[in-house]
């Protein structure tokens, strides 16, 4: 056996002990169902050539009966010819040869393996089912499967990717992802790597035949690696211990849930008035709350509440400033902080005095929403602004709205490009400046309201905006309700974890 | 033992073929597990009413009572308010007549007085198992559904969120005149409802409603309990 036996959580319930170190960070890595060059590719020849892309730095043993070569590698015919034990394997042959090929992987010492196939339970037919059933047995003997029916693992950390991602960020970050479904994962994962989430790692459990929501969160709860958890999850096995274990790892850290398919097909009749109110989505609302989880509605938001989550610091903030152009941009803010329970007081008097001398004049509003009457006041002035209203014992997080596609109005006049004539490297600077002088964190907000084939120069300039944003560790969105939404998920994990006796 | 007790209660049902308890026995199973219930006593013959009104004393509920029949009061089975003995007799009657053919009798209640009325109940989740339902009640119950649930077993914390939750929670205050609501009373309630789920598997959905606030002590005025079909 191979370095640090991780084992799993207190023990509480009885899950198996796992070898998790070796399953995301194999050493020694089959790949079984690679198709030789001439033969064209299949999924175990995308998944070789992800893994490859994203520089895996452990060994890879691609596995096909018919031998051969692919890039330049060796193809073993079998798992047994591999000359050495492997710590972990990707299956991706057709559903009726994978027991057999799980089987092996076990004999060759393998701490886990991923079944990238399907044609299992999901297909409800009783040989998808039997093939399944196998699955579990041969798991219970002592290598844990991820899968079937589903797209992996990805751990940045490794090089492990998803099965489509030969392009996702190797850089790892404090969010833990899992996903019963595939596509969800993958859409966060290249996602993320714009929006500045970075992952810890990610599992697309698909069928769950073995490994699956219980103790996935049971695992990122104890991985230190892992800050932040999201999920999405459609079915759970097990209410009982779902429930346990999501309550236990939110206690730890905070759980983003999306929980898809809430419709009320399919209820029971009943009897009482309490039931018939207590369908499927009101249960599960509640007990995400019991549970003190955060529950999103769409993968938008929940990508959203990652990234707040992963850059914010572990607190409650109740006043806000916003600061920005647009009169309305006032209002908005108001009104949804409201909802979400945070405050946009009026700044200090002397405050609001300073900060008014910065800004330009008639149109500008120096109360809180700040308005700084045109789209085109100079970073340093707006540093200025942020570094006053940060002055504010009530203020605890700042939010900077900038309506950067105005420029492009600038760069007709001046005949240049509207990345060019952007100040937008200067704007990011300023805000990171402004985070570490005041110890105040700052939320970016960059609306397009030009999205259109005429403004593909907006749309890039925008892009490379957020990336310096996103290269400084400041969370950027591009909307206001959502970057307020994103500190309510906040406030209520941090609300919620420290009110009396929990 | 309280679990004792009301698993007699609902092997008794069963054995008459009852698919839900009857309020007076729902309520005697609520009352096994320390959740306050009106004072009442089930009569089959009208020769016992008079000492029976003399031990609940006026103003009284009267109302059939039955496993077989829901909706009492669109069937004209609930008389309210009662505050003679000849008013009763003659309440007694026309229940009696109204419930022809069902087996039952009639409940002489204790009249609970109060402006605030609240809806607690249980039901079983697919996935969750027993979940405790709080809100607000009466015919408000289905005209805002305001309420919250929480899996059982609950904890304290656990019930006071759920009379947080709820929009109207103020309702539990000192609101105009009214003292505020013995929450302590309330936190039990809900937490010996989810016992009740816990311990005893035979029941499938309990409906409290209304709970009424009498003074500052909730008080369940209708009981409905669903056993699980066997």
């Amino acid at each position: 056996m191979l370095k640090n036996m991780k084992k799993t959580g207190s023990g509480k319930t009885n899950f198996p002990p796992t070898d998790y170190e070796r399953i995301f960070h194999p050493r020694r890595l089959a790949i079984i169902g690679v198709s030789a060059d001439a033969s064209g590719a299949g999924f175990g020849t995308g998944i070789f050539k992800s893994i490859t892309a994203m520089g895996f730095a452990g060994k890879i043993f691609p596995v096909n009966p018919k031998g051969g070569s692919l890039d330049g590698q060796n193809i073993f015919k079998s798992l047994e010819d591999i000359p050495e034990e492997i710590d972990f394997a990707v299956i991706a042959v057709a559903a009726r040869f994978v027991p057999d090929v799980l089987e092996a992987c076990l004999k060759k010492g393998a701490a886990g393996a991923e079944i990238i196939s399907s044609g299992f339970s999901e297909l409800g037919t009783e040989e998808g089912r039997e093939l399944e059933r196998r699955i579990k047995e041969i798991a219970a003997k002592g290598i844990r499967v991820v899968g079937p029916n589903c797209f992996g693992i990805y751990c940045p950390a490794s090089g492990l990717t998803l099965l489509p991602g030969p392009d996702l960020s190797r850089e790892s970050g404090p969010v833990g992802f899992l996903a019963q479904s595939g596509g969800m994962a993958i859409d966060f994962a290249h996602a993320g790597k714009w929006m500045g989430v970075r992952f810890s790692k990610m599992v697309s459990f698909g069928n769950g035949a073995d490994l699956r929501e219980a103790e996935l969160l049971r695992y990122f709860k104890d991985d230190p690696e892992t800050k932040v958890i999201s999920m999405y999850i459609e079915g759970i096995q097990d209410g009982d211990s779902f429930f346990k274990e999501i309550k236990a790892a939110a206690g730890k850290k905070p759980v983003i849930v999306y929980k898809g398919g809430l419709s009320r097909a399919g209820a029971r009749s009943v009897a009482s008035h309490t039931a018939s109110m207590g369908g499927s989505g009101t249960i599960w609302k509640s007990v995400l709350k019991q549970a003190n989880a955060i529950q999103v509605h769409d993968t938008e938001e929940l990508a959203q509440a990652s990234l707040a989550f992963a850059l914010l610091p572990p607190k409650k903030f109740s006043g806000i400033s916003v600061i920005g152009g647009g009169g309305a941009i006032g209002v908005t803010a108001c009104d949804t902080a409201e909802i979400y329970g945070m405050e946009i007081p009026p700044l200090a008097e002397d405050i609001q005095q300073r900060i008014y001398d910065y800004l330009p004049k008639p149109g500008s509003s120096a109360i809180n929403p700040v308005d700084v009457a045109n789209p085109f006041v100079p970073p340093q002035s707006l540093k200025s602004v942020l570094l006053a209203a940060a002055e504010d014992q009530r203020i605890e997080l700042q939010i900077i709205v900038s309506l950067l596609y105005h420029y492009k109005s600038i760069a007709k006049m001046f005949n240049k490009p509207v990345a060019e004539i952007t100040p937008y490297k200067e704007l990011a600077q300023a805000v990171r400046d402004v985070v570490d002088q005041t110890a105040k964190p700052v939320i970016a907000v960059l609306p397009n309201a030009k999205r259109g084939v005429d403004d593909l120069d907006i749309v890039e300039m925008i892009a490379l905006t957020k990336k310096e944003y996103v290269d400084r560790g400041i969370p950027v969105f591009d909307e206001l309700h959502d970057a307020i939404r994103a500190i309510g998920h906040i406030n209520t994990y941090y609300g919620g974890k420290n009110h009396d006796e929990r | 033992m309280t679990k004792d007790k009301a698993v007699k209660i609902i092997c008794d049902a069963r054995r008459k073929g009852s698919k839900t308890l009857s309020e007076y026995e729902s309520k005697q199973v609520l009352a096994a597990y320390d959740i306050p219930v009106t004072k009442e006593i089930l009569l089959k013959d009208k020769s016992n009413l008079e000492k029976t009104i003399r031990k609940i004393g006026y103003p009284l509920v009267m109302k059939g009572c039955s496993p077989e029949i829901a909706h009492k009061t669109e069937k004209g089975l609930i008389h309210v308010d009662i505050r003679t003995i000849k008013e009763a007799k003659k309440v007694f009657n026309e229940i009696m007549a109204g419930m022809k053919g069902f087996d039952g009798g009639v409940l002489v209640q204790q009249m609970i007085k109060g402006g605030r009325e609240l809806v607690m109940g249980m039901n079983r989740d697919a996935q969750f198992g027993p979940c405790v339902m709080f809100g607000l009640g009466g015919i408000f119950t289905e005209i805002l559904k305001d309420i919250s649930f929480r899996r059982a077993p609950l904890k304290k914390r656990d019930a006071l969120d759920m009379m947080r939750e709820i929009r109207g929670h103020k309702i539990l205050d000192a609101v105009r005149g009214m003292e505020a609501v013995d929450k302590k009373l309330l936190i039990d309630m809900l937490m010996n409802i989810g016992r009740i789920g816990m311990e005893i598997p035979e029941i499938s959905e309990i409906d409290l409603n209304p709970v009424i606030i009498d003074g500052s002590k909730p008080v369940v005025v209708d009981a409905l309990i669903v056993l699980e079909k066997v």
